[in-house]
């Protein structure tokens, strides 16, 4: 009972600010003491299907950025922190990785800002992903240090002892056992870029415009229509993700 | 043969192995009789070429394997704890280095299916290793091992952590089929029994240096090996028997 109980609620929570922005993204011209919008119309979202549309570029751009930074943030995490796993001075290295998160995302941003200005990176998609990966990069490193115990560099050395190569130990060793771990990683690092908002604004110098930066940008305007389709846009991939990820994410609830 | 010569190997400031020398005539087995701390584990996992030596020769049949990556150089080394992998059934562990070696379907199905019979693991074939014993795991790892015929084993105290019973049926799996296949290895243990039972040419280690007995006897006699004493031990219990029963 209590578990089903449990189930609801939560379902709920995930589910009642769908509803909410979806009435919301097909309103218009919603006044006080209205409980629901005076008119309903599909104009919203028919631009953003119709091309050339803002909202249509915030989505394939947040799109780019978040594989991206989870690709590459996952493939550099595992490798990065094995190497820092096999390191003499492994605290050093990991301290290293825990920089970031010890500053704020908006202090680092200042303080790599010059850098990125005079790459001429600044305002530049390309500025911005590497900017989210300063975030996400580290994340992934520290992610994967309990992956890589004893135990397993051990069964890669029994693995190559029995003959096998580094790329065929990888193959069939050592990925099926970090399989679990890199779409958990691969979803975290994601959601880092797909919500990130500070390291974006300031890297993109407002001119990348990501479907996060897009909401705040809308809130601001008083446009709460477009406010409420971005929103539901934001939050359409992670929910998806997390029906994926159903069976390790409900486990045990 | 095996013949490893002059290896040195520290660590920092710390000598493990001085300069030890050794040869292993083909399908004999080295037993290495050696305490906690001693270099055992860096002598195999060098000989395995898993950690490089600072100094000295490793050769097989007269040429250098020095610089012979692990994959390549046909020596199995097998952890204390046996290292399977969890996500393969008992029948993919042991058809690991067949795989591997890209060994025709066939074959590898025959092959492992002999080995399982050989092993008394034909019921557990499709399982996982977290569903099995400590022994019957024991054994999955020593098929793994052999099952392509390595040149050479190296036993890293493979028995310490099962029981006495369990331990002894392993010990007689290990000698019935290092005879059937003429298995060459180096078996490192801490017991004096085991290593008198399983070796067919005996070596004692301290303080990373390796003494090579040139018999049973020669390694019986020696006090610093503790057989001396494991046998007193053993005739005083049976005089105190003998004693109280009159």
């Amino acid at each position: 009972m209590l578990r089903k109980s449990l189930t609801v609620i939560l379902a709920s929570a995930i589910l009642l600010p769908f509803l909410f922005f979806t009435v919301l993204s097909v309103g218009q011209s919603w006044f006080y003491p209205s409980v629901l919008p005076q008119r309903f119309t599909l104009a919203n979202w028919q631009q953003l299907w119709s091309g050339q549309s803002e909202l249509q570029f915030g989505l394939v751009r947040s799109l780019i950025l978040g594989l991206g930074v989870a690709i590459l943030s996952t493939l550099l995490g595992f490798i990065i922190s094995k190497e820092i796993a096999l390191a003499k001075y492994k605290n050093r290295w990991l301290l290293l990785a825990y920089w970031p998160f010890v500053l704020s995302p908006v202090v680092l941003a200042i303080m790599v800002q010059r850098f990125f200005l005079l790459t001429g990176m600044s305002g530049e998609l390309i500025g911005v992903l590497l900017g989210q990966l300063i975030l996400a990069f580290p994340f992934a490193v520290i992610f994967f240090q309990s992956f890589w115990s004893r135990e397993v560099l051990q069964l890669e050395q029994q693995s190559q002892t029995l003959g096998a190569s580094a790329v065929y130990t990888l193959r069939h060793v050592l990925l099926p056992l970090a399989k679990s771990l890199l779409l958990i990683c691969f979803f975290q690092t994601f959601l880092i870029s797909w919500f990130e908002y500070g390291l974006t604004q300031f890297i993109g110098l407002g001119k990348v415009k990501t479907l996060t930066i897009l909401v705040f940008k809308y809130v601001n305007e008083a446009n709460i229509f477009h406010a409420a389709l971005a929103s539901l846009l934001i939050m359409l991939p992670p929910a998806l993700l997390l029906w994926a990820n159903k069976k390790f994410v409900f486990r045990g609830i | 043969m095996l013949s490893i010569q002059h290896i040195h190997k520290a660590f920092q400031l710390h000598t493990v192995l001085d300069h030890v020398s050794v040869e292993v005539p083909e399908g004999q087995v080295l037993a290495v009789l050696g305490r906690s701390g001693c270099g055992k584990t860096t002598l195999l996992k060098t000989l395995a070429g898993l950690l490089p030596p600072d100094a000295g020769s490793i050769k097989w049949a007269g040429e250098s394997i020095n610089e012979v990556p692990p994959r390549e150089r046909e020596m199995v080394y097998l952890f204390q704890e046996p290292l399977l992998f969890p996500h393969l059934s008992v029948f993919e562990n042991i058809a690991y280095g067949l795989r591997v070696r890209k060994t025709p379907e066939a074959e590898v199905q025959s092959k492992v299916q002999s080995m399982l019979r050989e092993l008394e693991l034909q019921e557990h074939a499709q399982k996982k290793p977290d569903q099995l014993s400590g022994g019957q795991r024991q054994r999955v790892a020593f098929g793994r091992a052999i099952i392509f015929l390595p040149r050479v084993l190296l036993l890293d105290e493979p028995f310490a952590s099962l029981d006495a019973q369990t331990r002894s049926a392993m010990q007689k799996l290990f000698l019935r089929l290092a005879r059937k296949y003429g298995i060459t290895a180096l078996f490192v243990t801490h017991d004096v029994k085991e290593a008198l039972l399983i070796g067919d040419r005996f070596a004692y280690m301290a303080a990373g240096k390796l003494t090579l007995y040139r018999s049973k006897e020669a390694f019986m006699d020696d006090p610093a090996t503790g057989v001396q004493e494991e046998l007193a031990f053993w005739n005083s219990i049976e005089h105190n028997i003998s004693t109280n029963d009159k």
